[in-house]
């Protein structure tokens, strides 16, 4: 049996890394708004990354993660492990 | 034991074989091995490690032992827990009549087959190698006196005879009367009562004392409960603070753990399904870990480490399986037996308060649910005990008893949300489901559950799914689900689906739309989040063969500065190679980006009276903007940016005219000051050379300094002589 191709290093895909990034996906901007527009999560959250992904700021997500749920949502912890 | 279980002991005894000096080593290894060459040490540790399943070996050396020794190995077979404190090893000797002191441990440890347990030591603290077994008992107060076993060993200890005595007040089964029925729990009883105390530390994690204890406000939280302390529905005596009973076999069955000052719920421990009989040797072996609780105060953290009760446990069950066949045992005879014996209430100085007899207590409220024993009432109304099949099991003295057939169907969802759950058919497989994804209600021949968004919530997030709850629930449900509870369950389900939270993912950014999906063609394991953007929740699964990095970033380290404030104080100018997607989604809240970039092609941002009041309705005050200046520019605010923040604030300000005297040296000025001719016209000192002078008071001053010759002139015509 053949060895698995190994990708050619000339077209290897430039690519910046950010690591160790905390941010909220939601399922559309309508929501995103809405977790924006919330007084209390104003310091947890940098801004806005693209128009359904916000950015939290580092260390932040456990508070961020109580908010929402006291907003009456049920945020989806995504880890490392997952 | 288990394969697994075996495998970790042999771990252990290998880590505790690996702290001996090589002289103690290699006299223990003679011992045990009765090598014929002179192996090398890891060999004779591998050697001693594998020796332990050798049955015929162990048989040998066993057999080589003093009477006590082999009693005292007995005792620990016995119990299924490899792991004892010394202390309770010699109580047990000496409730059964043979106190000898510390020598038959001392004969198991230069065995090998017998070790120090493990000790925590601070990181950075160096351990010595133990030369000698009187050295460490001479460190007890460090290690507590723990020691262990292979369990394989004690295993082939069982047998030997412990020298007890036949069983105290035993009654005959023909005198027993007209109920000599033998009536066993169910055995679910503390199993069900542990799911609660997780569901309990799940919501809120108590917080955990210097000690490891519990704080007095979560103690009461615990104690105060009303399910958890809710009479059992099968015990026949009462077991004191039955909740932080509860809590103390969660802790020992590692439902339950200390982390970080705290003690949180397990979530891994959860999928683990085990049959009835083998949760009850869980716990059966963790009887003698339980130095938390004893039944005369209920919880009592103060006697960890120096708990008589695990003995004393062990000598009363021992003592259960002397009595003769098809005959009972009085729990009040037993327990005055093991009181007159066992040396903690034996001793002169115990306190009365000590010696009230707990045994029926114990065997009657914690071992009799456990299902370790059968019960019966007596012609004068006394219950009576004996061990039931599962309890000699346990013990090792009989085979498994067959596992009890449960019903599958035996759940009740009621469109309410509310599920009934029959306990006959319950299992510590189910009843750790169930406990997952419902919140219990009620605990009684009947157990009533809620499904509750939270709890839902909480089984989605330890792995569950909308389709293994609804699998749950179609199984062992006597009715097909209610259309109401499995819309619910997709509603609460659907929901969580609609953010997700990446705790601390990495971020891949591409330089075109292109880049990013030839990326995913190639098998990046991550979400798409814009056109040059993806996220994966697990860098290592990333394979950078495929990628040129052209430079990355850590946000859990302090922010760069990339930020050069212009001249105005309002203009930032973005240092491109250091900038980062942090910064680049912070500015636009409260800066505009400007259209035109810089003559350098930087990108430029603009802080404006509207951009700056925008940021402080999103909450960049002051205070978090003079933090972001520090951080990114390396400078304090700059005035301007304070002027268009705080200038509303400031007290208000005055405008008007005035007359300002310029002269040609600050001497000249300071002797205007000082003169008090001239000093009286002089309102303000403006700069070095310039005076503020009162407008009615101008001719007279003019008049003074062209008395002194001062030469004069004026820009405005209003002042000049005419």
């Amino acid at each position: 049996m053949n060895p698995p191709a190994r990708p050619n290093p000339a077209t290897r895909i430039p690519v910046k890394l950010y690591r160790r990034v905390a941010l909220i996906q939601t399922e559309d901007a309508i929501l995103a708004a809405e977790i924006l527009a919330r007084r209390k999560l104003a310091a947890d959250l940098v801004g806005r990354l693209t128009d359904r992904v916000l950015l939290v700021r580092p260390g932040r997500v456990d508070a961020v993660i109580e908010e929402l749920q006291r907003m009456g949502h049920t945020p989806q912890r995504i880890d490392e492990r997952d | 034991m288990s394969d697994s279980d075996a495998s970790a002991w042999s771990n252990e005894v290998r880590r505790a074989l690996q702290g001996y000096a090589e002289p103690l080593l290699r006299q223990v290894a003679t011992r045990l091995l009765r090598p014929r060459n002179q192996w090398p040490v890891e060999e004779l540790i591998d050697r001693c490690v594998a020796v332990m399943d050798n049955a015929p070996v162990i048989d040998r050396r066993i057999k080589e032992l003093p009477a006590e020794s082999r009693r005292l190995l007995t005792f620990i077979g016995h119990s299924r827990q490899p792991q004892w404190r010394l202390g309770s090893l010699l109580e047990l000797l000496a409730g059964s009549g043979h106190a000898e002191g510390p020598a038959p441990a001392l004969a198991l440890l230069e065995a090998g087959l017998l070790f120090p347990a493990p000790v925590t030591t601070p990181p950075g603290v160096a351990t010595n190698r133990l030369k000698t077994f009187e050295q460490w008992l001479g460190q007890g107060t460090v290690t507590g006196f723990g020691v262990f076993t292979h369990p394989a060993a004690a295993a082939r200890a069982i047998g030997e005879d412990l020298g007890l005595p036949e069983c105290p007040g035993a009654v005959p089964a023909s005198s027993v009367g007209v109920r000599p029925a033998a009536q066993e729990a169910d055995g679910l009883e503390w199993l069900l009562r542990m799911s609660v105390v997780w569901q309990r530390v799940t919501a809120a994690s108590l917080r955990q004392t210097q000690q490891g204890d519990l704080f007095k406000r979560d103690l009461e939280r615990l104690r105060d409960d009303p399910l958890l302390s809710s009479p059992p529905a099968e015990a026949l005596a009462e077991a004191p603070n039955a909740a932080l009973l509860a809590f103390s076999l969660a802790r020992a069955e590692g439902l339950v753990k200390g982390q970080d000052g705290e003690f949180v719920a397990d979530r891994s421990t959860r999928a683990v399904a085990k049959s009835l009989s083998a949760a009850l040797a869980s716990l059966f072996a963790a009887l003698p870990t339980l130095e938390t609780w004893n039944p005369i105060d209920g919880y009592a953290p103060q006697d960890a480490g120096a708990s008589p009760y695990p003995a004393a446990y062990l000598l009363a069950l021992l003592l259960l399986a002397k009595l003769p066949q098809d005959a009972w045992a009085d729990p009040a005879a037993v327990g005055a037996w093991v009181l007159a014996r066992h040396p903690y209430w034996s001793a002169e100085a115990v306190r009365p308060s000590r010696l009230t007899n707990w045994m029926p207590a114990f065997l009657l409220g914690v071992a009799y649910p456990m299902r370790w024993l059968q019960a019966t009432k007596s012609t004068d109304g006394n219950w009576l005990v004996r061990l039931s099949p599962l309890g000699r099991w346990l013990l090792g003295f009989a085979a498994p008893p067959p596992e009890t057939p449960t019903f599958a169907q035996t759940l009740l969802v009621q469109p309410n949300m509310e599920i009934l759950a029959y306990r006959q058919g319950l299992t510590p497989g189910l009843i750790a489901q169930l406990g997952a994804f419902a919140t219990w209600k009620s605990l009684g021949s009947a157990c009533t559950l809620q499904l509750e968004p939270e709890s839902v919530y909480r089984a989605l997030e330890s792995g569950e799914t909308f389709e293994s709850i609804l699998q749950t629930l179609e199984q062992h449900g006597m009715r097909p689900t209610p259309p109401a509870v499995k819309d619910a369950l997709r509603t609460w389900s659907n929901k969580r689906e609609r953010i997700s939270v990446y705790a601390s993912a990495t971020l891949l950014e591409f330089g075109s739309p292109e880049d990013l999906n030839d990326a995913l063609a190639r098998g990046l394991p991550g979400v798409r989040l814009s056109d040059r953007l993806a996220v994966v929740a697990k860098e290592s699964a990333v394979d950078f063969r495929h990628f040129r990095l052209l430079g990355s970033r850590d946000y859990a380290l302090p922010p760069e500065r990339c930020v050069e404030v212009e001249a105005d104080g309002v203009t930032l100018t973005l240092d491109a190679a250091r900038s980062d997607l942090l910064l680049e989604t912070e500015l636009p809240a409260f800066a505009e980006s400007l259209p035109r970039s810089s003559s350098n092609g930087r990108r430029q941002y603009r802080l404006t009276p509207a951009s700056l009041a925008a940021g402080q309705a999103g909450g960049w005050s002051l205070p978090a903007l003079q933090t972001w200046f520090e951080q990114r520019t390396g400078q304090g605010l700059p005035p301007a940016v304070h002027l268009l923040v705080s200038g509303a604030d400031a007290p208000p300000a005055e405008l008007r005219r005035r007359l300002v005297l310029e002269v040609a040296t600050e001497e000249l000025a300071d002797g205007l000051v000082q003169w008090p001719e001239t000093r009286t016209f002089v309102e303000h000192r403006l700069g070095p050379t310039t005076l503020a002078v009162a407008e009615e008071g101008a001719a007279a001053l003019r008049a003074k300094l062209e008395s002194l010759g001062l030469r004069f002139e004026s820009t405005n015509s209003k002042h000049e002589s005419p």
